[in-house]
């Protein structure tokens, strides 16, 4: 194999795409070749490395500058500049205020802020997501591998049961103790689904994983699948998700040719077959239940429960269905140990968690941080502070599941138990940063805008109780509220919580909640006053317009 | 048995039963709207949730299992709190202004459970989507604006009926029910069998012809047999003032449980032929009112110089929808009595002749429709049943998503099977002995039999069945291992197989039945349709012959509330004399000598025998006209005009003759 003298990586997820990144290969791989640098330099694709806001990204290694945005246009002068003149190309580097032109995480793999801690993400950004080679370099299988050879089925489920990892999709379960579940239920047959519909509001953390290292969805199912005793499993995934979905199509064709999907893997004869499913659109199949019953190729709505799926799930045969994040945590727990994992974040909640940011914030991006850290270290420290002249009022976590935490609440430690006692939720681990001039009311009202939309309709309490909230609300924001009405809210709220089928509707009622427990007397200015204090809201009648 | 603890009372409940069936079984009563008995729990509208210890939220008992040691309570002081509001809910979500309601007939569940929870109002504000009301369909009329969405319909539409023409469309509060992919009704797939409206709580599914007829607190119920067909449904007659306001599906009958197909329920609410009420007489070639004295003693004395000529004396010939009280009367009236040598029935034994012949000799061979709820293969031989005996069809059907097979052959351009069939094989007319023979051989030949046959040329015989079905090896190899592999097969067969009057056929079915394990000491998965109400009555009476005149210098015909086939009315009206019983105006009594009018199903009573040999009772719901009387007093007081002694013993009628069904 030649050996390269350089090496330019170019972010290739669906914003930079779009910005123009494949132009950009095309006039980079021509400016090389004008150079005659073509055998020296090699151009790769990579995925998003979280920083949305200067793509597309160009990282010339072994340097490893950092220019963003770069357009077509540039890719002579950049190549002239830094690969034949060897300097650094000032103009293009990526804005110093939000992040150093050099930096040192992408080198150093120990993140470019001291807490950073990547694990889920520790690939993504760095390898070529279509290469399985780039995969097996950096660790990729290994932990297949060893538990195939090294484990049986029941040490791997000790191994993830000690490690205390918890389901990064919202409930916060324990992963182990759900995996024993489905390897002690009663079957012939059993499947592992992995739930990558990722529909929540703002949360973007699971396409980051599909988009730039695939091959680890795939290995930590084939890990699941081997733990539970499983030989096919399915990914469901966001149908908005087009280019995660080729890259997994991609991967899985690759594992395969591989020998780590099909038959006998390892030379074991552990087989695993994985199948890809691409939702079409409703946010209501990301949950469990739904999802199954869309696999099934029925109608997304969420079954009753008892049972759970972890006995009657995918054809009425014992599932495990878990997020994109969770599984993406098991092969790291599997090579380095439980030990290892329960030494980062809390002792309640070890690990990492990865946040979306974004809000009125200077940095907008994915972070993959240590479960633990505060909302206060995270606008301050990953957030690079509140945009110019703004401060902080509240932050709405988890999509639209989560919670609204007041500035009251910014130091507490986000870990699952340290928020279920502070009364708020993490959510999916989106972080919607809002400064003095974001009204609550109107919040609110576009977040039950989207659960009204999104509720299948199957259950009373939901599909009510999210048209009857919201419109009590839209009644307020045009000056048409009442106390009386005011009054109805948190008893629809209560009863959403506990009537409702599913986890959509049982959290549906949470920014309806939070709001009228920590922004009150906001709320009731709407009313008293006929006035919005953020001068957000119209407060006359609109035109009624067609129901959605 | 499970124990469990609802409200603080001990409760025992099998094992799979839900908490809510387990409640009802102790009678404790849990409020519900989506939940019914015969449909799958859904737990749609929450009503029913309760409070389990060790829960975090309370659950929906429809669909929560027992399981020991449980402890539920159904009616605390929070529950009740949250029934009003989800209630309140419901109530506000769409058109629910039950005081001005006025389809209701107080069976409306929503106003029920909402006076169960003693709500005068609610206090929400409503608001709610404009849905179109589908007024395409003939039957009833579809009002998404007062559906709560429970989807019973839904659920109906494919358990009960197999058709799967319902469904949702949209999510959240923009959910409507819908046929197929948004079609209005009338246009759709719907069978028009009913089962939707007869599941729905509220007034969103409304029949109409029962709407605004007044509280259901005012109508009779009367539970009776259908006797549209052979299959002999158990229904329901809501009756007011005399007259018929509503036909349900009995959901206790053994039958159908509950399902009824268009002709069951809506067909006698469209009843539009002209009723005879008073017996006519042809006088200077026209037909003129009489009474009933003159009538009758006409026809006595019409009839009397003919008695004890069976050649060319009197012939007679009753519909199939009469009693088997009223068949045998007739039977024991001209057969007995007159000693006609030709008393039949309206079928002329095309549904039962043969299959008759072989229980003759071989006894009872035929099984019951309830095999068909194990059935993993179902084999259709001349026979239509999503058409002609819609209620067993819908058995088929509705198996479909548990994995059951379809094998249908018949020559008939059209079938209903063909579209729902995994095998369809038009085989040509008169080709069927051929076919089985055919079937029967390859089975022997690939070894796929499950009792012992030995065949001499298996190649000889399915190259006999190619020739003359005109099917190719493939087709029918494909049919015969179908249906050999069935673990529970059952074979039904129709009028396209027993109009041929062979009863070589049915044996050789038999044969078949043995092969493929569809019959065997454990269960009987062999059944003939048969073919309208009491044709088992008439095949058990004899009353099979092919009609033809001859020498028979009258008719009498006894046709009820039937219709009559033109061929039929071709063959009889060139009688020199005709009498006709019937209670409609027809082509037959405008060619009648004279008409004696007569009751109609529902103004009679008698013993139906389905086809899997069930032997039920009608009731009489309605009194008959002025004028009009009883099938069976009409021909009682012709006997006694007649001097022939009637015994009236029908029981021991109907079981002179072995019959291919077990009767109980």
């Amino acid at each position: 194999m030649q050996t390269k003298r350089a090496m330019i990586l170019v972010s290739s997820d669906p914003e930079s795409i779009r910005l123009g990144a494949n132009d950009l290969i095309k006039s980079l791989n021509e400016s090389l070749a004008a150079y005659g640098l073509q055998d020296e330099v090699d151009v790769s694709a990579i995925a998003d490395i979280g920083r949305a806001d200067i793509v597309p990204l160009v990282i010339v290694y072994p340097e490893a500058t950092v220019y963003g945005p770069v357009k077509a246009a540039d890719a002579r002068y950049l190549v002239e500049e830094h690969l034949y003149k060897g300097r650094v190309a000032t103009d293009l580097l990526a804005p110093p205020k939000q992040l150093s032109g050099h930096i040192g995480w992408l080198r150093s793999r120990k993140g470019y802020n001291p807490s950073e801690q990547r694990i889920v993400l520790e690939r993504a950004g760095r390898i070529d997501p279509d290469s399985v080679e780039d995969y097996i370099t950096n660790n990729g299988y290994e932990a297949l591998g060893k538990a195939l050879t090294e484990m049986t089925p029941l040490q791997v489920i000790e191994t993830i049961e000690k490690s205390g990892l918890q389901g990064r999709g919202g409930a916060g379960f324990p992963a182990g103790r759900k995996w024993r579940f489905v390897r002690n239920a009663e079957g012939d047959k059993k499947y592992v689904i992995c739930n990558a519909d990722e529909s929540e509001p703002g949360t973007f953390k699971d396409r980051i994983v599909l988009e730039g290292d695939p091959h680890l969805v795939i290995e930590a199912m084939a890990l699941a699948a081997y733990a539970i005793g499983s030989d096919e499993g399915f990914i469901y995934i966001r149908g908005e998700y087009g280019v995660a979905y080729q890259r997994l199509e991609k991967a899985i064709q690759q594992a395969e040719e591989f020998g780590f999907l099909g038959q006998n893997i390892f030379g074991t004869d552990f087989n695993f077959k994985l199948h890809i499913h691409a939702g079409a659109g409703a946010y209501i199949c990301g949950e469990e239940t739904a999802l199954i019953e869309s696999l099934e190729g029925k109608r997304g709505e969420p079954r009753t429960r008892p049972p759970y799926p972890t006995t009657n799930g995918l054809w009425n045969k014992p599932t495990l269905v878990n997020n994109v994040e969770t599984l993406s945590n098991i092969p790291a727990i599997l090579r380095n140990g439980p030990e290892w994992y329960k030494s980062i974040g809390t002792p309640s909640s070890p690990g990492t968690k990865v946040y979306t940011i974004m809000g009125n914030v200077n940095f907008s991006g994915v972070i993959e941080v240590p479960m633990g850290i505060t909302l206060r270290e995270v606008i301050n420290i990953y957030a690079k502070g509140m945009k110019p002249g703004s401060s902080f009022k509240m932050a709405q976590t988890g999509g639209s599941s989560g919670s609204i935490i007041p500035a009251a609440l910014q130091d507490t430690p986000m870990d699952f138990e340290s928020v279920r006692k502070a009364g708020v939720s993490l959510g999916s681990g989106a972080l919607l940063i809002c400064d003095q001039s974001v009204c609550i009311v109107d919040l609110v009202k576009v977040l039950l805008q989207f659960f009204r939309f999104e509720s299948c309709g199957k259950c009373t309490p939901c599909r009510v109780g999210t048209q009857r909230a919201y419109e009590i609300i839209d009644r307020i924001t045009q000056g048409q509220g009442s106390f009386e009405e005011l009054e109805q809210l948190p008893e629809l709220a209560a009863e959403m919580e506990r009537a409702s089928n599913c986890g959509l509707g049982q959290t549906a009622s949470a920014p309806v909640r939070d709001m009228l427990k920590h922004f009150r007397t906001e709320v009731e200015a709407h009313i008293r006053l006929g006035v919005c204090p953020t001068g957000v809201c119209p407060m006359v009648a609109e035109e009624e317009t067609a129901p959605a | 048995m499970i124990n469990l603890k609802i409200n603080g009372q001990d409760v025992q409940a099998p094992q799979g039963s839900t908490v809510l069936k387990a409640a009802e079984q102790a009678g404790i009563n849990i409020p519900t709207l989506c939940d019914h008995k015969e449909l799958t729990p859904y737990g749609g509208c929450r009503l029913c949730i309760v409070e389990v210890q060790g829960f975090r939220v309370p659950i929906a008992s429809c669909t929560l299992p027992v399981s020991e040691g449980m402890v539920i309570n159904t009616n605390s002081e929070v529950l009740q709190k949250s029934r009003k509001t989800i209630l309140s809910m419901l109530f506000s979500e769409r058109n629910h202004f039950c005081p001005f309601c006025q389809v209701s007939g107080g069976d409306c569940e929503l106003q029920n459970a909402a006076y169960h929870e003693e709500m005068t109002y609610w206090p929400m504000q409503p608001g709610w989507n404009d849905f179109v009301v589908d007024t395409t369909h003939p039957y009833f009329i579809l009002d998404n604006n007062r559906c709560i969405l429970c989807r019973r319909c839904v659920r109906a539409c494919a358990e009960i009926t197999g058709n799967f023409t319902l469904s949702v469309a949209e999510r959240g509060a923009a959910s409507s029910i819908v046929a197929d992919a948004n079609v209005p009704l009338g246009e759709s797939s719907c069978i028009k069998c009913g089962a939707c409206v007869q599941v729905c709580p509220t007034g969103a599914l409304i029949d109409r012809t029962s709407a605004y007829q007044g509280l259901l607190a005012d109508v009779t119920e009367i539970k009776s047999v259908c006797v549209g067909c052979s299959v002999g449904c158990g229904i329901t007659l809501q009756i007011r003032d005399n007259r018929i306001v509503k036909i349900e599906g009995d959901w206790d009958a053994p039958v159908n449980r509950g399902a009824l197909c268009e002709h069951g329920r809506y067909d006698p609410m469209y009843e539009m032929r002209a009723r005879i009420t008073t017996p006519l007489m042809r006088k200077n070639g026209a037909l003129e009112p009489v009474s009933w004295e003159e009538a009758l003693s006409a026809v006595a004395d019409k009839l009397k110089p003919l008695s004890g000529d069976p050649q060319n004396g009197v012939a007679a010939i009753a519909s199939t929808r009469l009693p088997l009280e009223t068949l045998n009367t007739f039977k024991e009236l001209f057969g007995d009595g007159m000693k006609s040598g030709l008393v039949t029935s309206t079928e002329e034994g095309m549904t039962t002749q043969a299959v008759s012949a072989l229980a003759d000799k071989v006894g009872t061979f035929e099984g019951h429709l309830d095999t068909l709820k194990n059935a993993d293969v179902v084999f259709c031989i001349g026979a239509n049943i999503a058409k002609s005996h819609m209620v067993a069809g819908f058995m088929v059907k509705r198996a479909r998503p548990f994995g059951i097979r379809i094998i249908s052959i018949d020559p008939a351009e059209e079938n209903e099977m063909d579209e729902i069939a995994n095998i369809s094989l038009k085989n040509k007319p008169g080709s069927d002995l051929a076919l089985i023979e055919g079937l029967k051989a390859i089975i022997v030949d690939e070894g796929l039999g499950r009792t012992p046959l030995t065949i001499a040329n298996p190649q000889q015989l399915i190259a006999e069945a190619v020739e003359k079905t005109g099917l190719d090896v493939e087709s029918l190899s494909e049919a015969a291992r179908g249906l050999a592999h069935g673990v529970s097969p059952v074979i039904l067969y129709g009028k396209g197989l027993t109009a041929q009057r062979n009863p070589q056929l049915v044996e050789a079915l038999l044969e078949l039945a043995t092969l493929v394990g569809a019959v065997d000491e454990e269960r009987v998965g062999l059944l003939s349709l048969k073919g309208e109400a009491n044709s088992q009555a008439a095949a058990q009476l004899q009353m099979e012959s092919q009609f033809t005149l001859n020498g028979h210098k009258a008719v009498f015909a006894a046709i009820g509330d039937d219709y009559v086939s033109k061929k039929l009315v071709e063959r009889v009206s060139v009688a020199p004399y005709l009498v006709v019983q019937a209670a409609y105006e027809s082509e037959l009594t405008a060619k009648a000598d004279v008409v004696l009018p007569v009751t109609i199903w529902s103004e009679q009573e008698g013993h139906y025998i389905n086809l899997d040999g069930r032997v039920q009772k009608a009731i009489r719901a309605i009194e008959a006209p002025a004028g009009v009387r009883d099938n069976q007093a009409v021909l009682a007081e012709l006997a006694q005009k007649l001097n022939i002694p009637l015994s009236g013993d029908w029981q021991r009628a109907s079981q002179a003759r072995h019959s291919s069904v077990v009767l109980n």
